[in-house]
């Protein structure tokens, strides 16, 4: 800490710096990007994973928080905010040039506030369409539809790059440059496309059959969640974080109300936390198999999709037994749980885990060792230690890279400290390192419902809550690992029943973010292979 | 030895043929006959598709822990019906930009190639329209002419998609041709002919695949592998490749269009598996062991058209079995395979099937006493 | 010589491995399949209790249900599917009451996310698992729940 403190005064000398739950360093534009880079290239524990990149709008300043990490201690946050009063032209500094996972976070925080950030060197709103009116996170903004009709008519997608970069003077030059050469041969793999998972876009410049660039783009399914949420009661909050990442619903959902409970000192019962950790952990299991199923999919082989969409079934099957909800579990709620298990809950899932097993062993001699999948998943879109953190992709895909980022061991949250269970990392960084890594996890996953089902303490299922929950005063982040990856909710609020801000750190994006490097000089078709092995969830990044 | 065969359909066929040629000048008799083969051939290919569509489906069902279509009659037997006239009043999309000469020509390119190739198949005992001295070439020129169809439709339509699914198809097509014109060619050195009538006949106690035995096997494993990936189906449905290019080379086609390339991709896997039935398992000749008279006459009982759809069938579900379970390959893996792999091993077989031959080891050679040859 | 036996052990280690493969799918192929025949298995279709489809407000044999027109539901839906009018009505004792006149579910913007149920405060309504509620017409999703002629059940009643 002490080491840090000093790095930032030396740096950063209008530095203010606040201890709160953790260091919290406010520094003017200028210095941002020098503080950063000191940070950024420390000796000891180098802040290198940007774990989220957060706009703000205070009414009368806007800004930028990030919160980072280095990526061997997870543990270690801290928190840097740079703010600007301008809001006609406001104007940061990027720090792309550091994080790559900056690029698509920034081109974000433009589309939502209308910052943009100085040399970065591809300033499209992210999300949003370029043609839309105003920005829609700002306090001020204008909802009225009138501003914005639904168009339907088509418009083509626009080629070229507004960017501010500054030169050697300190002078901001505005320029512009072209996303592809006039040449190249583009194939659009998306919106409406079978393999994409979603309505995801990218635009494909191929040689051949090979990818010689792509040019992502999403937001056809944006929804404006984090927009709803300042106007929902924390409760109210909870539906739609279900509809996040929809594969890993009950996790997404158990971070949002862990974030509520810990800002609002909410104690929750014993019961409830097993209840929570079991449905997380059978949550985790449909998101892996279906993952598994669709990434094999991908490949052609469709007959092993059916297999683990049959398997899948099982564990929606209890979910809804449990809360009524299959793909939506709806379960938990500020202060425990919704529901309290059916009775024959333990036997249902003790029936489970060796019919999964047995299936494991199954995929296995059908999938993971066809030769024909071998050659399409070894050493296709190897991703390198290294990018997967300055990309921060995190979960499976992370792991398959030799990261350990798992947030279950790193930062625990709810039973995760006091049951056993091993972080899968493979160092591979190929398609199949990150295949292996989902089948794994869910034999791991299975080892740490086997150790609690049998020992769910009697009691309540729901602690002691107000009718109308207010959070005091303050930022409050909470890290969970869902199915795809580190999953962090970040409330401000202002002391009210609603939050004055929220964001939720989708790992889907940083996957999509990467697609480009990992595909690059591959061939379509395994593109879309790649694809499948990273997982995303369209719905994830379009929050 | 002459067997009763009574459910044959060479009595009924000769009678008419008599009938016509009484009744008619020889020219009209031959024109009328002609224009009857015709069509029975292109009802039998649409009933054929038909079914064969039902059974796959019903079949992939299986494979996949599902039922498969089961609404539609009994068993969903009749969906393949309902899904034909869905087919045939569906509005065709005509599209701009795209070059309609060709665009239209394109999918009669890739059914008239296997309407010719099921032509020239014996079905049983007098059930083969044409029955050309060189056969086996014929049916590898013809099966070839599809492909102009594939890379056609993957031109005109204008497409990014289609052009990509085409060109794969291309590559793929001529590339699994070689080894399939060549594991036919080990059997045609074996049978020392090319009509396909004689081939048969030549198997009547011995079938080829145990004939010529190592290298004949191995040349019908190699057919199997390249017929099926010149189908562009299975593991080898590159041009298609739904995960990747939509629906490839006819993601355009819609209606009875598509339709065509429906049928004629379906009719293909049945032709390839035709092919290698009449080639390698004996074609419609039923097992016969020589001198086993009784045994033989009960085997003649059944049809000869029985026999050849049954080997068929066998060779159909082994393809449909091999296309459910495999991913699909990528392109450079398709290549590597054929190039790498099957074809020098096919070199080398045709080579040991050449020296098999005149060294007199083949079965028939060594043991000409069990096949009545001595 | 090593790499042609190699290339050979390749192709025969791919082969057994394929084989393999295929040995699944024959399994599965004579397997039970998990495919269930709705609507034919109607009859011995299991959906859990818990399931939600479909929000009613269970009336008593009187037509009396318990519903206080507080709207509190409504208060707390995120997607304003609840819309409660109320009238208030002088009771023979002169006091000032409320009373539920329509009480109307929109289930095209449910979410099911069961906040209505968990919050009321006379547990007056519920979620069911009556689950084929397909309508051909968008306006037929608006329901109405309390039934015509019904009215509030006297407190002691319930105790």
């Amino acid at each position: 800490m002490e080491t840090i403190k000093k790095i930032i005064v030396q740096v950063a000398s209008d530095a203010v710096i606040e201890e709160g739950q953790r260091l919290t360093v406010t520094v003017p534009p200028k210095q941002l990007h020098p503080l950063m880079k000191a940070l950024h290239g420390k000796e000891q524990l180098p802040f290198d994973y940007l774990i989220s990149l957060i706009g703000m709008d205070w009414g009368d300043k806007l800004g930028v928080i990030y919160l980072l990490s280095p990526s061997q201690d997870l543990t270690r946050e801290l928190v840097v905010i740079t703010t600007t009063e301008e809001r006609e032209n406001p104007l940061l500094y990027s720090v792309t040039d550091l994080y790559e996972t900056a690029h698509l976070n920034e081109r974000e925080v433009y589309a939502m506030f209308g910052i943009r950030f100085i040399n970065n060197p591809d300033m499209r709103p992210f999300l949003l369409d370029d043609t839309w009116n105003g920005f829609p996170l700002r306090k001020d903004y204008n909802a009225d539809p009138a501003r914005n009709p639904v168009t339907v008519i088509s418009s083509e997608v626009r080629d070229d790059v507004p960017r501010i970069m500054e030169d050697e003077n300190g002078n901001l030059v505005e320029s512009t440059t072209r996303v592809f050469e006039k040449d190249d041969y583009i194939i659009n793999i998306g919106p409406q496309h079978p393999s994409t998972h979603g309505v995801m876009h990218f635009r494909t410049a191929l040689n051949g059959e090979l990818i010689k660039k792509i040019d992502v783009r999403s937001g056809y399914i944006h929804r404006g969640i984090e927009k709803l949420c300042e106007n929902l009661t924390y409760p109210q909050i909870l539906h739609l974080t279900d509809r996040l990442d929809y594969l890993s619903a009950n996790i997404n959902r158990h971070a949002v109300c862990m974030c509520v409970e810990k800002a609002a000192d909410i104690e929750v019962p014993p019961r409830a936390q097993y209840i929570r950790t079991i449905m997380d952990e059978l949550n985790r299991i449909s998101s892996h198999l279906l993952a598994f199923a669709s990434h094999c999919n991908d490949l052609g082989a469709t007959t092993a999709f059916i297999y683990g969409m049959r398997e899948r079934e099982h564990v929606l099957d209890i979910f809804d037994k449990t809360c009524g909800g299959r793909l939506i579990v709806n379960q938990d709620v500020v202060g425990g749980v919704m529901f309290d298990i059916y009775p024959d809950f333990q036997k249902d899932v003790k029936a489970f885990i060796p019919y999964m097993r047995k299936r494991l062993k199954e995929y296995e001699v059908f999938f993971s060792k066809n030769p024909i999948a071998l050659r399409r998943m070894v050493d296709v879109g190897y991703l390198r230690r290294e990018d997967a953190i300055t990309y921060g992709v995190t979960g499976p895909a992370g792991r398959g890279s030799g990261w350990s980022c798992d947030v279950r061991i790193h930062k625990p949250y709810a039973l995760y400290d006091q049951v056993e269970f091993t972080e899968v990392i493979r160092t591979e960084g190929d398609s199949y390192a990150r295949y292996l890594n989902r089948l794994d996890e869910i034999e791991q996953a299975l080892q740490i419902i086997e150790q609690l089902i049998d020992n769910i303490p009697e009691g309540e299922i729901q602690g002691k809550v107000k009718p109308i929950i207010r959070i005091p005063e303050g930022r409050y982040f909470q890290s969970v690992e869902t199915g795809k990856g580190e999953f962090t909710v970040f409330i401000e609020s202002k002391g009210d029943k609603n939050p004055y801000r929220m964001k939720f750190r989708s790992p889907s994006m940083a996957a999509v973010s990467v697609m480009p490097l990992i595909s690059e000089g591959e061939f379509l078709a395994d593109f879309i292979g790649i694809g499948g092995s990273m997982d995303y969830v369209i719905p994830d990044i379009d929050r | 030895m002459n067997y009763k065969q009574p459910l044959e359909l060479t009595g009924l066929i000769a009678n008419l043929d008599a009938f016509f040629r009484e009744h008619l000048s020889p020219f009209w008799a031959s024109v009328v006959e002609g224009l009857l083969i015709l069509l029975v051939i292109v009802a039998l290919y649409a009933v054929l598709a038909l079914i064969l569509i039902y059974v796959e489906r019903k079949i992939t069902g299986f494979f996949q822990s599902r039922l498969g279509p089961n609404r539609v009659g009994k068993y969903g037997s009749i969906q393949s019906i309902a899904d034909m006239i869905k087919i045939l009043i569906k509005e065709i999309i005509h599209i701009k930009r795209a070059d309609l000469f060709l665009y239209y020509v394109a999918p009669f390119f890739v059914i008239g190639s296997s309407l010719m190739a099921f032509g020239a198949i014996p079905f049983g005992k007098g059930l083969q329209a044409v029955d050309f001295k060189m056969g086996v070439l014929y049916l590898i020129a013809v099966s070839s002419i599809g492909v102009l169809g594939v890379l056609l439709a993957g031109w005109s339509s204008n497409n990014k998609y289609s052009m990509l699914g085409a060109m794969r198809s291309g590559a793929q097509t001529i590339s699994y041709e070689l080894s399939a014109a060549f594991s036919l060619m080990t059997v045609v050195v074996l049978a020392g002919t090319m009509q396909l009538s004689e081939i048969v006949e030549g198997q009547r106690y011995v079938w080829n695949i145990f004939n010529g035995h190592i290298p004949a096997l191995i040349a019908f494993l190699i057919y199997l592998t390249s017929g099926h990936a010149e189908t562009n189906r299975g593991p080898f449905d590159l041009p298609e490749a739904e995960g990747e290019l939509t629906a490839g080379y006819h993601t355009e086609y819609s209606g009875i269009q598509f339709g065509f390339y429906y049928l004629a991709e379906y009719l293909n896997m049945f032709i390839v598996a035709a092919i290698a039935t009449t080639v390698f398992l004996g074609g419609w000749m039923p097992i016969q062991v020589h001198g086993w008279d009784t045994f033989n006459q009960v085997m003649w009982y059944i049809p000869s058209y029985v026999w050849f759809f049954g080997k068929t069938a066998l060779l159909i579900f082994l393809s449909l079995w091999v296309r459910w379970s495999f991913p699909r390959l990528r392109i450079d893996i398709l290549l590597n395979l054929e190039w790498k792999v099957l074809l020098p091993i096919n070199l080398f077989n045709i080579v040991m099937m050449v020296v098999i031959v005149l060294a007199g080891w083949t079965l028939t050679d060594l043991f000409p006493k069990l096949f009545g040859l001595a | 010589m090593n790499g042609l036996i190699k290339y050979f052990t390749n192709i025969f280690v791919a082969i057994k491995n394929l084989l393999k493969g295929m040995g699944v799918t024959w399994r599965q192929f004579w397997a039970k399949k998990v495919t269930m025949q709705y609507p034919e298995n109607r009859d011995t279709l299991v959906i859990s209790d818990r399931w939600r489809s479909e929000l009613t407000m269970p009336h008593d044999e009187n037509n009396e249900h318990a519903c206080t027109a507080c709207g509190i539901c409504m208060m707390n839906c995120p997607n304003g599917t609840i819309t409660v009018t109320s009238s208030t009505v002088e009771t023979e004792e002169g006091k000032k009451k409320r009373i539920l006149d329509a009480y109307t579910w929109n289930q095209g913007s449910c979410t099911f996310c069961n906040l209505c149920v968990l919050t009321c405060p006379s547990k007056a309504i519920a979620f069911t698992n009556d689950f084929e509620g397909a309508v051909f017409n968008k306006k037929k999703l608006t329901y109405r729940l309390n039934q015509p002629g019904s009215k509030l059940r006297e407190k002691k009643k319930t105790r």
